[in-house]
């Protein structure tokens, strides 16, 4: 066995549990969630970081593999910032932005030394098209936590990305 | 969290070292072309070295394993490839000259039957022409073997390339601000998605004629059906180019091997059905997914790397519009997008509510 580890990368093990437990990958079958890792973008950002700042066109969903994001909204009537949530190991952000196209709502910055995976709208499409095993998941799941998060927003809970 | 002031004097490093990279590049044009091809050969290929990588293994035993593959299977197919090619090479020198005498013969018949009609043709002297460019073909052929060169030192730079994957561009991309990473990676995602679909499928497409075309020469018992096998393999890297190349060469040689003009039809007929076969089946399945270009830009582009760069410029034109296409695309969006030359799009508004 010793012998295999010269080989085999430990990382990607890890890596493959850590998307099984992603709610968004919830379903997809271990060995489909190879091709979902083969299309992420692995980014490491510094403490302070600006991940993606309030009003830019969404081109990217982000998870966060390990370290802390913070969202956070700027009203330009008041001149302050308002922390919107904070993203934790395991959880997804700038989805919405991603899927229409539109302006960012929020900025996100990294709390700390954080590792994302990117997920960038043509690997997305590609997902989505040419794996429609995985496409059909990905586009359930992802209605599904849009709906929660809409859902916490009209009950007027204060807003969670915990999913 | 103020917005920082835009000060001119941060991006006097920047500006100079991307001055310094153009002025490096410029002085050593000469040996950028192995680097060039070896970039495109290090981006065909990993997709491979990806496809192992996610699967476990790591990325220096992944290129070794690929290495040794392709090795063995190059060297094989070299091997029995170089069998049949100096032999008909050989052949192909010594039959040249009976073929530039039939050839000059046909022509200067032709030329006295046509000067007969028009008087003012020998002055143009024709024939003369004709007969200096067949003769010098063969020059031309072997004017590429320098290029035979290339195939040593292109692995040999590709293969640390493959090996460094992706860490390059961190590196660019650690050293620029952040907030510019995730338009930079949706740029080159784009670019990706069609030129790697593009060349991936070109790739395919060169193979399949070059197999198809091996086969059918060889079974036609057509002379030096492996030469011409690997012209039309290689020329089908250029759009129209293939079978447009492997039936004229064919032709010619069908001609002077059988003497006779049936010959010449079922050649031009397999020819057709190779087109037939590329433009219906090939190119829908293997090309699906690339970018997709309208025939005048192809024709355009080509004719415009042949102007720049010879015949390497009508290899790498089309890759080259796959580029300049998607680049012109991404920076219209973002003309639109981020400098605000349309207003921002209005998100889709539901008039029902969440129930």
């Amino acid at each position: 066995m010793s012998f295999l580890r010269v080989f085999y990368d430990e990382d990607v093990l890890k890596k493959i549990k850590f998307l099984k437990k992603i709610r968004l990958f919830e379903g997809i079958r271990e060995k489909h969630l190879i091709h979902v890792l083969e299309s992420l973008v692995e980014r490491t950002y510094l403490k302070s970081e600006t991940i993606f700042t309030q009003g830019d066109i969404g081109r990217a969903l982000y998870i966060v593999f390990s370290g802390r994001v913070h969202l956070s909204i700027f009203h330009p009537q008041t001149k302050t910032h308002k922390m919107l949530a904070e993203v934790h190991p395991g959880e997804i952000f700038g989805e919405m932005a991603l899927i229409e196209e539109m302006p960012r709502i929020a900025t996100a910055t990294a709390a700390e030394d954080t590792k994302v995976f990117m997920l960038f709208k043509p690997k997305l499409e590609n997902l989505l098209i040419s794996r429609p095993t995985i496409g059909v998941i990905l586009a359930l799941q992802l209605a599904k936590i849009m709906s929660s998060r809409l859902r916490e927003q009209i009950e007027e809970k204060p807003l969670s990305l915990k999913i | 969290m103020q917005a920082k002031q835009a000060n001119f004097r941060e991006y006097v490093l920047p500006s100079f070292i991307v001055i310094f990279t153009l002025f490096l590049i410029i002085l050593t044009k000469g040996s950028l072309f192995p680097i060039i091809l070896s970039a495109t050969l290090a981006y065909v290929l990993y997709p491979l070295i990806k496809f192992l990588e996610v699967r476990g293994i790591k990325r220096i035993y992944a290129v070794l394993a690929l290495y040794l593959i392709a090795g063995i299977g190059i060297f094989l197919a070299v091997y029995f490839l170089f069998q049949l090619v100096s032999f008909e090479f050989s052949g192909f020198q010594k039959a040249w000259g009976t073929y530039t005498q039939k050839i000059f013969h046909s022509i200067e018949g032709a030329n006295k039957q046509l000067s007969s009609i028009f008087p003012f043709l020998p002055k143009f002297n024709i024939s003369g022409k004709i007969n200096l460019l067949v003769q010098e073909i063969p020059q031309l052929i072997l004017g590429f073997m320098p290029a035979l060169t290339l195939f040593f030192v292109v692995p040999f730079i590709t293969f640390f390339m493959l090996l460094g994957g992706p860490e390059i561009m961190d590196y660019i991309l650690d050293h620029i601000p952040s907030k510019y990473v995730e338009v930079i990676l949706h740029i080159l995602s784009r670019i990706d998605a069609s030129l790697g679909n593009y060349m991936r499928g070109i790739i395919t497409e060169a193979f399949i004629i070059f197999a198809i075309a091996f086969v059918g020469l060889i079974l036609m018992q057509l002379n030096y059906a492996v030469i011409i096998a690997i012209i039309i393999g290689i020329s089908s890297l250029v759009p129209y180019l293939g079978a447009f190349v492997g039936a004229v060469i064919s032709s010619i040689v069908a001609y002077f091997q059988h003497g006779g003009f049936i010959y010449v039809f079922n050649i031009l007929l397999f020819f057709g059905a190779i087109r037939f076969f590329d433009d219906w089946f090939l190119q829908p399945l293997v090309m699906k997914k690339a970018v997709k270009l309208n025939p005048a830009i192809v024709v355009f582009a080509l004719m415009a790397g042949f102007e720049i760069a010879g015949i390497w410029g009508v290899i790498f034109a089309i890759p080259v519009t796959c580029i300049l296409k998607e680049l012109l695309q991404i920076m219209l969006e973002l003309q639109e997008t981020e400098f605000r030359w349309k207003p921002k799009p209005h998100p889709t508004r539901i008039s029902i509510p969440y129930t």
